[in-house]
């Protein structure tokens, strides 16, 4: 079931990012980018390994994390129901057969798909800053992510109101797709919405980016804006997880903008040079294009 | 094994038990204040609060709209109410281990025979951690009775086991629901025999008959606990004993509600001598020869003698007694057991000797057979350390998860990817596999629990052909649209588990006997039915099924004994508030229940 599912998820991907390519990134980059491809990978090596470092640290901690959340963790699921009790269930009054399988293929791959394309699209800029930025928004994402799964330990709505929820309930109507998320995600971490942080965060970067991506901007607020609504509407998150999900964004994409480009490699290499002497003589020289 | 046998001469009336029910606050609470953490708001004139402790809808879709439900009506009533919602495991051990919570909503996997209500209920356990008593009810009324019901047999056994049944229906330490209808799926082109007996039993996956070619059962489970633990001690990583029975021996097995032999040949009994007092119901029980457990070694009636011992004390009498969590209903029937060397084949007898009638002292035979080099080398590992104890319910030999296990049984372990699968071989020296043995036995070579996500992907993998069968009970949600095709057979069990909801009577106001019965009137059982069974269950007033239950307890209904406050599901707030109120609670001006009283 799960494979079968994977292959779906890709068969989508592959059919969408090709398309996407044609109709947001046009002919004259993807050229520029067939030239440049060599230098921009070794500028933006170290992010790359710095986002890979986090999805591979996320990884194992999935299997660590869950026991360590048991003993340090706060069980906050009672209080999320509390707080906003059956709030989610407004979108019971948009509730039709048709909305229901939006929202799913919106949340499985609409989700996906909004993720891949900008580090396709960001890496055809001549600019690294702005692809750097977004792997490093992705990597802040999930690590601060992470660290809350562990503190935060809830169960989502679907859990604690599963008749209200019967008729759209992702996994009811399509059970598949719970093999899907049970590899990615267990059900005690709700609290940040991920898939609404990152979202948002593609979102956001759209905006910033308008200029280079005119088409790409109304796209990514609409699939975003559908991704938040749909881990509500499907209720696998609470309305406090997306409310967070998108502070969290709004922290990311900030602490990306300040980070990246602070301190180029050319800088630091400078300073700690006799230490990294190695990374030296793979740095091009003309490391900063700003 | 640690009660007073006697019984009295002459029992309480029900008259005089109903009215220590009625004053039974006092008796309820005594002596087990002092571990337990209250959870309860309780000072002057502050809101009782509680808090309602049951599993997510993933564990199960049943329990969570009960207890939000309940949630709903004592919040109408006036209280303050919180959701504790945790895992399948770690709900059983708030509730079994730790015996902190409230209130809890949970299925409860009953036994075949009644009898499962004098570990329940019985106050030798209320301060022991495990399946034994999780409430900590102190009733010396509820003593006796559970207590004749043990020792009588046929129709005077059924009229003691329902005084206790009144008693219960009375005191509610915990009020029963509703039995759900059990049901499975099973693919009928590939195995023949599915309805001969029951998945509930090791008897489900045994002496089945395969279509040419097919050496494997694929069964899905929805629980993924089996495959992270296969302790048979285990209180927390399952219900019922299923996946157990099926890697381990019992003497007797239970098959359509019955005890038949297995690893036993066969019991002879020898009913007590009236004429002398100490004297008890004994049984010689001879044991299948040539036995061995899967590590290759022999099964003895040493190893038979270890487990009875080691299930009353799992720290062999080298720390304070640790009973085991499980089974203590079990073992407390017996008496003594001694190997008995005058048999002409003395090395495969028994002496039983009990506490109690024919019909409670079978149960005993129900209990997985342990392997005592293993058992006993992991308690002398540990009491080799220097100071050993062994924290009752708490400790490594109950807790830990016991992979591989060494058992008997018909199937053995083969490997397992945690919450994915649990996979087993056929043993292939078991005794049922012998020419001159007529039982059941593994006819695959193979036997492969997937778990899936829920009953609906469950159900769709059987439907369209990717598994054999489900082997955890289908959510009712589901039942109305299982595939009515040729293809598939659906499988219906006797339905014995129930769901209730349990109160930690250790704490106020839990304790206050008036105070439980005016919270189960805030249950109305025929709308939970309806509207979260969607009609694909029993309601209940008894924890038992049919043949047990009075007239006076039947359903008629509505509960016979304390009827829901309202009506269609709806609570009659004004109604529910008198009747606290009569129960000795106050209201704040602004109706909150106030939680001294």
């Amino acid at each position: 079931m799960l494979a079968e599912v994977l292959t779906q998820v890709a068969v989508v991907i592959a059919i969408l990012v090709p398309v996407s390519i044609i109709v947001f990134i046009g002919r004259e980059r993807l050229a520029r980018t067939r030239s440049e491809w060599r230098t921009r990978l070794k500028t933006t090596a170290p992010m790359i390994a710095v986002l890979i470092v986090v999805l591979l640290i996320n990884r194992v901690a999935r299997q660590v994390a869950p026991k360590l959340s048991r003993q340090i963790g706060i069980r906050l699921t009672s209080a999320f129901y509390n707080i906003e009790g059956e709030f989610i269930l407004v979108f019971q009054a948009i509730q039709t057969p048709e909305t229901s399988a939006y929202f799913s293929s919106i949340y499985v791959y609409g989700y996906t798909f909004l993720l891949i394309f900008p580090v396709i699209a960001y890496f055809t800029l001549s600019d690294t800053r702005v692809f750097r930025r977004l792997l490093a928004a992705y990597a802040l994402n999930y690590a601060i992510g992470l660290i809350l799964y562990i503190f935060v330990i809830a169960y989502g709505p679907r859990n604690l109101m599963p008749a209200e929820l019967m008729e759209r309930m992702l996994y009811d109507t399509n059970p598949e797709y719970q093999y899907l998320t049970r590899e990615v995600n267990t059900s005690t971490n709700v609290f940040p919405s991920l898939h609404t942080s990152l979202s948002a965060t593609v979102a956001a970067f759209a905006w910033q980016t308008r200029s280079e991506f005119p088409k790409w901007l109304p796209v990514a607020v609409v699939l975003a804006a559908s991704v938040a609504i749909s881990t509500m509407y499907l209720g696998i998150h609470w309305g406090i997880d997306v409310t967070a999900g998108l502070l969290l964004a709004a922290l990311c994409v900030t602490l990306s903008h300040r980070l990246v480009g602070r301190w180029s490699l050319e800088e630091l290499t400078e300073k700690y040079g006799d230490r990294f002497l190695w990374l030296q003589e793979r740095l091009p020289s003309s490391q900063e294009q700003d | 094994m640690n009660w007073n046998p006697t019984l009295p001469d002459d029992g309480l009336s029900r008259r005089s038990f109903l009215a220590a029910g009625a004053t039974g606050a006092a008796i309820t609470t005594s002596g087990c204040m002092n571990s337990v953490r209250s959870v309860v708001g309780q000072a002057g004139d502050d809101q009782l609060s509680l808090s309602i402790a049951t599993v997510p809808a993933e564990g199960d879709k049943q329990s969570i709209q009960i207890a939000r439900r309940l949630e709903s009506n004592l919040k109408k009533a006036g209280m303050a109410v919180s959701l504790d919602v945790r895992s399948q495991s770690e709900m059983l051990k708030a509730v079994l281990i730790d015996h902190d919570f409230d209130i809890y909503v949970g299925l409860h996997p009953a036994d075949y025979d009644p009898d499962f209500l004098y570990e329940t209920l019985h106050s030798t356990y209320a301060n022991e951690a495990g399946w034994q008593n999780p409430f900590g009810l102190t009733n010396m009324a509820f003593d006796t009775l559970l207590e004749r019901q043990r020792h009588s047999e046929g129709d005077e056994r059924k009229r003691d086991v329902q005084s206790v049944l009144k008693a219960l229906a009375q005191a509610k330490p915990f009020d029963p629901i509703c039995m759900p209808d059990e049901y499975r799926l099973a693919r009928a082109d590939r195995f023949e025999g599915w309805n001969e007996a029951d998945l509930t039993t090791r008897h489900g996956y045994l002496g089945l008959e395969p279509a040419d070619g097919v050496d494997q059962i694929h069964a899905l489970k929805t629980d993924a606990r089996a495959t992270s633990n296969l302790n048979p001690l285990s209180a927390t990583m399952r219900e019922r004993n299923t996946t157990i029975d099926l890697l381990f021996d019992s003497l007797g097995t239970v098959n359509n509600g019955e005890i038949e032999p297995w690893l036993a040949t066969s019991w002879d009994w020898t009913e007590p001598d009236a004429s002398e007092q100490a004297s008890t119901l004994t049984a010689t029980v001879t044991l299948r020869e040539d036995c061995q457990f899967h590590d290759g070694e022999p099964l003895t009636p040493e190893d038979v003698a270890f487990t009875y011992r080691f299930l009353e004390d799992t720290s062999l009498g080298r720390a304070p007694s640790s009973p085991a969590p499980r089974y203590q209903g079990h073992v407390d029937v017996i008496n003594e057991i001694s190997v008995d060397d005058d048999a002409v084949d003395g090395e495969y007898e028994l002496l039983f000797s009990f506490e109690g009638g024919r019909e409670a002292a079978k149960r005993a035979f129900t209990v997985p057979i342990l392997p005592k080099h293993y058992w006993h080398d992991l308690v002398d590992g540990r009491a080799a350390d220097g100071e050993f104890i062994a924290p009752q319910g708490r400790w490594i030999a109950v807790t830990g998860d016991h992979i591989p296990p060494v058992g008997s049984g018909p199937f053995q372990f083969d490997s397992r990817t945690q919450d994915e699968q649990l996979r087993l071989t056929r043993y292939e020296d078991h005794f049922t596999l012998r020419e001159d043995v007529n039982l059941p036995g593994p006819t695959v070579d193979e036997l492969r629990f997937d778990i899936a996500p829920s009953s609906s992907s469950a159900i769709r993998q059987v439907a369209d052909g990717n598994a054999d069968v489900t082997a955890s009970m289908l959510s009712a949600y589901t039942l109305d649209a299982i595939p009515d095709t040729p293809d598939v057979e659906q499988l219906k069990s006797t339905s014995r588990t129930f769901y209730h909801i349990g109160f930690n009577v250790r704490n106020a106001p839990f304790s206050n006997t008036h105070f439980r019965r005016a919270v189960s009137q805030l249950i109305d059982k025929e709308a939970i039915v309806e509207d979260v069974f969607y009609g694909h269950a029993t309601p209940v007033a008894t924890p038992v099924t049919d043949e047990w239950i009075p007239e006076s307890l039947e359903w008629n209904g509505e509960d016979p004994v304390l009827r829901f406050l309202g009506s269609d599901g709806e609570l009659n707030v004004e109604a529910a508030k008198a009747t606290f109120e009569s129960a000795g609670f106050r209201y704040d001006d602004n109706g909150r229940l106030l939680g001294g009283y």
